[in-house]
């Protein structure tokens, strides 16, 4: 195979295209993690996005629009997730994996009952048809992907140099600590919780109508799960995360560059998965997530 | 009383929210449901379809109770599954025996491939402190794409679709009612039940191991081994679920390929979590699902719902057995009322 400029180009090109859902899934899990809320359901979540857009934008045609059903799929199921693990003081891994379920199976269960049509939808309005080259057409077109980088400089802004920021975070560490200081412990794990849903659901959304330009069983294909292992390989901040999904993105880029060369794809696709483990097990540095993380609250 | 209604509320809720979502689309929630229990129970045939799916959710479901009463998330019970079945398909295929020691060095192999794919959690939980819940989650897809490429490349067997070769027919599980695919794996998997059941409350080990599930501190205070029983649990757990895989192959499939499970690991959480992480709970749970999968298809047929509707009740109980003021709350960490399992996330 010969390399060249060009190839190096496409492939951090690709690289960037696959690595931006994982990156909204990924700041989703940061954000609700730095605040004590551990999101499994991310996978599940980005399902109901992904297929919400695609109703939304099936019905308005609008782009916009279309973004608004996946904010407000996100934003339910955040809500779900808050008030069972916030209020109820459920298990988190528990609800997550409920959340997983439900959207999954949620929006394969929408396909039949609103198009009904099982496997997939009709092709919707997406982000592909603005055509054209133009600065304006480029900027509106991969909308989302510029979207993605704004976010993982105002979240990581936001957590490390603003004041709620801090609170947050000192929500997600010491939750007792900062109630004494002041800081509604509860609200802000529910604003953080329904955040971090909506930027998941926004990730589905992406895939749906961003790379493509409708909703398929399995579209997500364990995205959810990939930015997971990123928030943990990233170390819970929003540029350690972003990195992580830009590496995993470069996997899922060198896959379809080598295609034609002999190595086994399922192989490439492993590797996310393999080093998350290497790197729980304390293999490469020490990972900590935040110390109140996954633990309910009880004032 | 309490105790049923606490056990069966997050069934029913499920069912009632359930119909809403079959009202919301035009259609008789009661007629969905009617063909649904129909199409489990309306025959012999269809009886014993619903018991051979019932199967592999007691094995799995069993298995994911003794790691979760050993304070465990394992959610790898998919990826364990896989692993045995794709164990047993193997040595279906390539080992030769007569029939009935074919039959138990596969289900041998099932179990082995199980847990040892569960070891590998159960050490980095055991040895690094590494959380069994990502740990889990992430061995599901590697064993899911080591499957794909197994069975894609090296282990193919077949010249029409990426799957391994039949088993030999000693390896095959014979039917309990002729012309149906119930076999002894039905029977199999509740004795094995009922044996988990009684070593979890009687025996020292199982006596260790929900003792690390409730307090691993009181466990080592006690001089219990904590990491000793952590991975027992969890090689225990796996095991299961790798017999529930290897069940599916030597009685329904007779093959290993990549359709094999559509997430019935992930299913068998909620078997154990409705059970409230009691084997013998598994089996009254085991066989709601397996109504709920065996019925699903003719609600499908015969009440032009959407198949997919189980998937939204399954979801549902889960959520409704994580909450509150559903009876008595659960934790997988027994006892520990707010340390769930959740605590040692990648600590």
């Amino acid at each position: 195979m010969k390399i060249d400029a060009s190839l190096v180009v496409t492939i951090a090109a690709i690289a960037v295209v696959k690595s931006t859902p994982l990156v909204y899934a990924g700041l989703g899990g940061v954000l609700s993690e730095n605040a004590g809320v551990v999101n499994i359901g991310l996978e599940g979540i980005m399902a109901a996005g992904a297929f919400s857009a695609v109703v939304a934008s099936f019905y308005t045609h609008e782009l916009l629009l279309a973004l608004l059903g996946a904010v407000v799929a996100g934003a339910a199921f955040g809500l779900v997730l808050a008030y069972f693990a916030i209020a109820q003081r459920a298990d988190q891994i528990i609800v997550g994996m409920a959340l997983n379920v439900l959207g999954i199976g949620g929006a394969a269960f929408g396909l039949s009952a609103v198009f009904g049509q099982p496997g997939a939808s009709p092709e919707v309005t997406s982000f592909s048809i603005v055509s054209g080259h133009d600065p304006v057409s480029i900027l509106e077109r991969y909308a989302l992907i510029w979207i993605a980088l704004l976010l993982v400089f105002t979240l990581q802004i936001f957590l490390y140099r603003t004041k709620i920021g801090v609170h947050v975070r000192a929500v997600g560490e010491a939750p007792h600590a900062a109630m004494a200081a002041g800081i509604d412990v509860m609200r802000i794990r529910y604003v953080a919780t329904i955040a971090g849903g909506v930027l998941a659901a926004l990730g589905g959304a992406y895939l749906s109508i961003g790379e493509v330009d409708l909703y398929s069983d399995g579209m997500v294909a364990g995205r959810g799960f990939i930015a997971l292992a990123a928030v943990i390989f990233g170390r819970w901040t929003p540029f350690g995360v972003a990195a992580a999904c830009l590496f995993f993105g470069l996997f899922s880029s060198l896959q379809i560059a080598l295609q034609r060369a002999d190595v086994p794809a399922q192989l490439l696709e492993m590797l996310p998965y393999i080093l998350t483990i290497i790197a729980l097990a304390g293999l490469v540095g020490r990972t900590r997530a935040p110390a109140a993380d996954g633990v309910p609250f009880q004032p | 009383m309490r105790w049923l209604v606490s056990r069966t509320a997050p069934v029913v809720l499920a069912l009632v929210v359930g119909a809403v979502v079959v009202a919301t689309t035009h259609a008789n929630p009661l007629d969905a449901y009617a063909a649904l229990v129909q199409g489990a129970f309306g025959s012999l045939e269809a009886v014993s379809e619903t018991l051979a799916q019932t199967t592999v959710f007691i094995f799995a479901g069993a298995g994911l109770a003794i790691a979760f009463r050993a304070g465990l998330f394992n959610i790898g019970a998919e990826g364990q599954l896989v692993a045995g079945a794709l164990c047993a398909a193997v040595a279906g295929a390539q080992l030769h025996f007569p029939a009935p020691i074919e039959v138990v060095v596969c289900v041998l192999a099932g179990a082995g491939g199980g847990a040892i794919w569960a070891s590998i959690a159960g050490i980095l939980r055991a040895r690094y402190g590494a959380s069994e819940v990502i740990t889990t989650i992430m061995l599901n897809y590697i064993a899911a794409l080591g499957a794909n490429f197994l069975v894609a490349g090296p282990l193919r067997g077949s010249a029409f679709a990426p799957e391994t070769a039949a088993i030999d027919p000693a390896a095959m599980l014979p039917p309990l009612v002729p012309g149906t695919r119930l076999t002894i794996a039905f029977p199999f998997a509740i004795v094995s039940a009922i044996a988990l059941w009684w070593w979890l409350g009687r025996s020292v080990a199982g006596f260790e191991l929900r003792t690390v599930g409730s307090s691993e501190r009181v466990a080592r205070y006690a001089g219990i081994s904590v990491p000793r029983a952590i991975m027992r649990a969890m090689a225990l757990s796996g095991a299961l679920a790798g017999l529930g895989g290897a069940c599916e192959v030597l009685a329904l499939f007779h093959r290993f390929n990549a359709q094999l499970s559509p997430g019935y690991g992930f299913t068998s959480i909620a078997v154990a979590l409705l059970a409230r992480s009691n084997p013998l709970g598994v089996i009254a749970s085991g066989l709601f699902f397996g109504v709920l999968q065996n019925g699903a298809l003719s609600m499908q047929a015969q009440a032009g719902i959407s198949k997919d509707l189980i998937a939204i009740i399954e979801g549902l109980i889960i959520l409704f057995v994580s909450a509150r003021w559903i009876g008595a709350r659960l934790s997988v960490r027994h006892g520990g009322q707010d340390a769930p399992a959740t605590e040692q996330l990648a600590s």
